[in-house]
């Protein structure tokens, strides 16, 4: 095999690769080919300009699968979170739609005065199991569109719903006719999809539903959603089915015929892969993706919403609306409601653009972006900070001192400005032997002693604004 | 300012700041490596000279001076 000899390129000015990495949104995901799979023997082609063109929506769970992983939420709580989704989704109701449990008062209650709010965005929908019975309760509350459980592998149809393939099959076309007779339109949830007989079970179920939507009006077409309910779904190009997250999605469309608007993913995050999953769904034709605010969901959890809403702008190179602000108004909310989001949490962590590394805080002094991953001050308001202890060295300490007085350019202050500053930084662990990381409290206690008219100034600053 | 009359106060501010006796300093001497000057004392070297002399320094250049001679002609360029 010949090597290619490489050749140093001298180089003026920096490359900094901005047509990805415009620090003013996430970096772009950029492709510069079509994906290929072989899937039956054949090689299939896939185009990631096409998938990125299509109607591409995130769908909510929070109120139904985030409700399972944690003590309910207060009617006031759904009601507050629905509406600040909402303002995050954007006019273009990126977040496309929600969905609410309607077997008790309270669950019924939450809908009703969400939908009093009069969104457009998220829309309102229910998820009930495949029991027509259930359809009284879609009926009274007035929702367009369910979710119903169709739970297809063998191990949920023989062990937990002790039928067989053949019961189960009429049982849930029995259930989805219902819904059409009822004047709503079915999402059949197709549960532990990448541990079901993909040919023998799934496929057969969902083309007779995609085969009996044809006769029924186009607003009651019926959707369908995978879903990976243990978190076995694969992205790996030449993964097996059932597991394949590609392979599944491309049967959907090509085998059952189900239209990639009417399609829909929903994941776990037991192996970590949530969230790849998910976005690799939407590449290879899934239009919806399904999510939590943060992805609180049944045991390890399910796509998180502000995950999905990087990805989207990520992949369509813009903002589309979207609001990315309320996210931290979210997580704020959130966490003064009880729900404890981990510190090192993407976007919203109290430590993910944090630094603690000196060599890191002298890299944000010099260009903000060597240590940030975009702007994180102008879409999540949250300037990337230092945690000061001994390893966060002059430079850790001069970005602290100069953020907390919101120094900007030429006023900003030296690292020779805030040496004493600095010294009592090292006396704490080299004198006092201190093992912990230093309080913004204790810090801006420095500040007002050493830097007194900095301090006073700014002050005033704050009581003006 | 003379230049000799630069360094006698120079080696002070070596001599407070990293303790060490004026007698052992040399020109030669690099902050760091022989004086063994850490982060926080060598910025507190660059104040105890802006306080000695009454200057401002550039960050960047007064952190490039690594010798105790580069610092006196550095500083004389500021106060001549």
């Amino acid at each position: 095999m010949s090597v290619k000899t490489w050749k140093l390129q001298e180089v003026e000015e920096p490359n900094l690769i901005e047509d990805q990495f415009d620090y003013s949104l996430p970096p772009k995901i950029r492709f510069d080919g079509p994906i290929y799979e072989e899937i039956d023997g054949q090689i299939v082609k896939f185009d990631p300009g096409e998938a990125v063109a299509r109607d591409l929506v995130i769908t909510d769970t929070t109120f139904r699968d985030g409700q399972q992983a944690r003590p309910p939420y207060t009617i006031e709580q759904q009601v507050k979170l629905y509406d600040m989704m909402g303002r995050l989704g954007g006019p273009n109701g990126v977040i496309r739609q929600t969905e609410f449990f309607l077997y008790t008062k309270n669950d019924r209650e939450a809908l009703e005065q969400c939908r009093a709010l009069g969104h457009r965005y998220p829309e309102i929908t229910s998820w009930i199991r495949a029991d027509k019975g259930d359809f009284r309760l879609v009926k009274e509350i007035g929702v367009k569109e369910t979710g119903l459980l169709t739970s297809c592998s063998d191990y949920h149809i023989f062990k937990k719903l002790k039928k067989d393939r053949k019961k189960t099959f009429e049982d849930y076309l029995e259930v989805v006719e219902a819904a059409w007779d009822a004047g709503i339109r079915p999402r059949c949830h197709l549960e532990d999809v990448t541990r079901a007989d993909i040919e023998g079970f799934v496929l057969p179920f969902i083309s007779e539903v995609m085969r009996r939507s044809e006769q029924v009006p186009p607003e009651l077409h019926a959707k369908v959603r995978l879903c990976d309910t243990m978190g076995f779904g694969l992205s790996y190009p030449g993964a097996c089915l059932p597991r394949s997250v590609p392979k599944l999605v491309y049967r959907m469309i090509h085998d059952a015929g189900v239209p990639h608007e009417y399609l829909e993913w929903h994941g776990h995050n037991d192996f970590h892969k949530v969230h790849i999953n998910g976005a690799t769904a939407w590449l290879y034709g899934c239009n919806s993706l399904n999510t939590t605010l943060f992805g609180f969901g049944e045991r390890t959890g399910n796509p998180p919403l502000e995950g999905a809403l990087f990805e989207y702008i990520a992949l369509k190179g813009d903002l589309c609306g979207i609001n990315t602000i309320v996210i931290e108004e979210i997580a704020d909310y959130m966490r003064s409601i009880g729900v404890r989001i981990p510190p090192n949490y993407p976007f919203v962590g109290r430590d993910f653009n944090t630094t603690r590394a000196g060599i890191h805080a002298g890299g944000l002094r010099s260009d903000e972006r060597i240590y940030n991953i975009f702007d994180t001050r102008t879409l999540l308001g949250r300037p990337p900070r230092v945690a000061i202890t001994d390893k966060s060295g002059v430079d850790g300490i001069a970005l602290w001192v100069n953020d907390f007085l919101e120094l900007k350019g030429k006023e900003k202050l030296s690292v020779i400005k805030i040496h004493k500053i600095a010294r009592w930084v090292m006396d704490q662990y080299e004198t006092h032997h201190r093992l912990t990381a230093i309080s913004d409290k204790e810090l801006e206690d420095q500040i007002k002693t050493h830097l007194s008219d900095h301090y006073a100034r700014h002050q005033e600053k704050q009581a003006a604004s | 300012m003379e230049r000799e009359e630069i360094k006698e106060r120079v080696y002070q501010v070596i001599s407070q700041v990293l303790k060490t006796a004026p007698e052992g300093i040399q020109e030669a001497h690099t902050f760091t490596v022989d004086l063994g000057a850490e982060s926080v004392q060598s910025i507190e070297l660059m104040a105890g000279f802006e306080e000695e002399f009454d200057i401002e320094m550039d960050e960047d250049e007064a952190l490039s001076v690594q010798t105790v001679g580069a610092a006196i002609d550095f500083i004389a360029k500021y106060v001549n």
